[in-house]
């Protein structure tokens, strides 16, 4: 057992991280709203804890704190991740459809040439050396499990409150809920800055697992990577982007025997999943019930 | 009912914990770098250089007689791949020691497993800051260009004395040329030149014209650019054909004969900065060249070569190691023969293509020979060669 944590704790933890970065990406979709910005929020809170981490200016904090401080960077990152999320978000939000989705990824690539330029982040090769808080990777598991774990059961709780309700009205049909007396615009800001607020946690938690940080966390390319774990696993369930995060992560590590074909066997399985499971992996499960 | 018992009794089997064992032969070691993605264009240069080395050192007889055999394992463009193919190679791969990753980031984030596991690190082309820094098996034979970057230079003043204003590009994005666009920049102010412009690009740029308008806007005598090829390649491109005549200066990633195919005729006469030259005289780095152009119909690129070399190093440390315990390396147990290896590839010095080279106590390089080279290409502008310039 010992061996298989050796080989497999990092890639286990991955699954954990990257399934919480869906889930940020499910909050929107619940409200109907294809958002992509999650992945420039988990950069940010990378880049907060980061700096919070290793900048010498947190010298003192970090000796009179120890420990102390990972929660606080935590606590930082979600305090600038809402603060920003309302800012973008408001605006933002105001756009349907794939224009949403347009300027998503157009904050995305501001955040990322912002963070080049500023000095403090470290330019292209980034911050690194950053303070580790467990030896062993899988021992991440107590950052990222019990974040899972809280995640979930709040989405549980959210599909049967009034907020969750409003939501998937807006998902359903914005002008019909509009004319229901749900404030749409209010609900779409809520989920998006649900959503951005635990992808700046996630990436503040991420900083210290990776070692480093730097501008390529927050690619396009991996903001498309989280939708697809949403996409693939199920967007209409709370299990979706954990069993989508799992297959998309996990895949090309047990097909590692397979040398440079893993990646056409790989993409097959996409292909695959998008052509006979429309509704995602979750979907089959809840077909079969039915 | 009886499968998953016997299913069972093998996960178990498995799970036992591995009791000191000795090293495998042919004795293993780790080559982990991008082979797919788009850092891929590195790395498939890396396997490239690597495979020659383990076919020519073999066939020198390994390490004293035992074979040598190199674990490839991709690390993909980001730094949770490199992670992944580190453990698997530390684990399952059993290796001696490793080489890569590709990316200074890459070896940011996977370089640190290694070292809690005390297995050598061997960088093949990671030259940002801080990375022999890591920790204690942490090591690189590829050199940041301080030394060579003022020596181009210097080439160009030669070339046209008259030269005062400069204008200096580089990939925003890019760790190396971000770095190396520092050196260059104090080395122009060191030579008590005037740099009238600095412009920024993204290594996936494929337009410049705003860059190249305010270039051409300033009344510039030289260009330095530090970028990778393809974008280089397309900035030299607009910068000719929108009428800039001066010299142009290229850092170290223009040093990639896959420069040719984007810029054509128009890469004539760019001085670059190498930290490789096909050319150099070394006895085994004329070897290398023909070996591997042998192997795959066109020269060697600096990527290759240091893989190469870094594979030399590791065989030459473990000959070292041999000859200190006095006993063959596959009856020493693994982990001795790790520790033993990160001390052995510290000591002495090592004659590679890229010239003499050695590591220091804390794991970073001391290379001896660095180049300046042209750009010459053929008539029919779509091969060239990099013309080595008389020191």
């Amino acid at each position: 057992m010992a061996a298989f944590f050796d080989l497999y704790g990092f890639l286990c933890i991955m699954i954990l991280q990257q399934a919480l970065l869906g889930y940020s990406l499910y909050f929107p979709l619940m409200a109907g709203q294809l958002s992509l910005a999650s992945i420039g929020f988990y950069s940010l809170g990378g880049y907060v804890a980061a700096i919070m981490g290793t900048h010498p200016a947190f010298e003192a904090w970090r000796a009179t704190l120890g420990w102390l401080m990972i929660p606080l960077e935590w606590l930082a990152a979600l305090l600038l991740s809402v603060v920003l999320a309302v800012a973008v978000g408001l605006p933002a939000l105001r756009l349907r459809g794939i224009y949403l989705a347009l300027a998503t990824i157009a904050f995305v690539q501001v955040l990322n040439v912002v963070v080049l330029n500023m000095p403090i982040a470290g330019g292209a090769v980034g911050i690194f050396g950053i303070p580790q808080a467990f030896e062993s990777r899988f021992a991440y598991i107590w950052f990222f499990g019990p974040l899972l774990l809280l995640t979930i059961l709040f989405t549980l709780r959210l599909e049967r409150s009034a907020a969750g309700r409003n939501f998937m009205a807006v998902r359903e049909d914005e002008l019909a809920a509009g004319a229901m007396g749900v404030r749409t615009t209010a609900n779409k800001v809520l989920a998006f800055v649900i959503g951005c607020a635990l992808a700046g946690v996630v990436g503040a938690m991420s900083a210290p697992f990776l070692n480093t940080w730097n501008a390529r966390q927050g690619t396009f390319d991996a903001g498309v990577a989280c939708l697809a774990y949403v996409l693939i696993g199920g967007s209409r369930s709370k299990w979706g982007p954990l069993l989508g995060a799992a297959l998309l992560v996990a895949l090309p590590e047990v097909l590692r025997p397979l040398k440079d074909s893993r990646l056409i066997l790989n993409g097959m399985v996409l292909v695959l999943a998008c052509v006979y499971m429309p509704r995602g992996i979750a979907g089959l499960f809840a077909g079969r019930r039915a | 009912m009886s499968r998953m018992l016997s299913v069972l009794a093998l996960v178990l089997s498995l799970a036992v914990p591995a009791l000191a064992e000795n090293v495998a032969s042919p004795i293993p070691i780790g080559f982990a770098v991008a082979q797919t993605t788009n850092v891929a264009l590195f790395g498939q240069e890396q396997v490239n250089g690597a495979k020659i080395a383990e076919e020519y050192l073999n066939s020198l007889g390994g390490v004293n007689g035992t074979p040598i055999r190199m674990v490839y394992q991709d690390t993909g463009g980001d730094e949770a791949g490199a992670v992944n193919a580190f453990q698997n190679l530390i684990t399952q791969g059993k290796v001696v020691g490793i080489i890569g990753p590709t990316l200074s980031q890459q070896a940011f984030a996977a370089n640190p497993i290694a070292d809690r596991a005390k297995v050598p690190v061997v960088g093949p082309s990671n030259t940002a800051k801080g990375i022999p820094q890591i920790g204690e098996y942490v090591g690189r034979i590829s050199a940041p260009m301080t030394v060579v970057a003022p020596n181009s230079l210097k080439k160009a003043l030669a070339l046209n004395p008259k030269i005062k204003n400069v204008a200096v590009l580089f990939a925003q994005n890019d760790a190396f040329s971000a770095s190396e666009t520092g050196i260059f920049q104090e080395a122009i102010k060191g030579l008590g030149l005037n740099i009238v412009t600095i412009q920024r690009f993204q290594t996936t740029d494929t337009d410049f014209t705003t860059q190249v308008t305010a270039v051409l806007g300033e009344n510039v005598d030289l260009v330095v650019i530090s970028g990778l090829a393809a974008d280089s390649g397309n900035l030299v491109k607009q910068l000719r054909q929108l009428g800039y005549t001066g010299i142009i200066v290229g850092g170290n990633g223009l040093n990639s004969p896959n420069m040719f195919p984007v810029c054509g005729a128009l890469c004539q006469d760019i001085l670059v900065a190498q930290a490789y030259s096909p050319e150099a005289a070394a006895e085994v780095n004329r070897v290398f060249v023909e070996k591997f152009t042998a192997a795959y119909k066109k020269g060697p690129a600096q990527f290759s070569a240091q893989a190469f070399a870094a594979v030399q190093v590791i065989v030459e440390a473990l000959k070292k190691v041999e000859a200190t315990a006095k006993k063959k390396i596959t009856a020493m147990e693994l982990t001795e023969v790790r520790t033993a290896l990160n001390k052995a590839l510290r000591t002495g010095s090592y004659v590679t293509p890229l010239g003499e080279i050695s590591m220091n106590a804390e794991g970073e390089v001391e290379q001896k020979d660095f180049y300046v080279s042209q750009i010459k290409m053929d008539a029919d502008g779509k091969s060239g060669k990099f013309t080595l310039l008389p020191r």
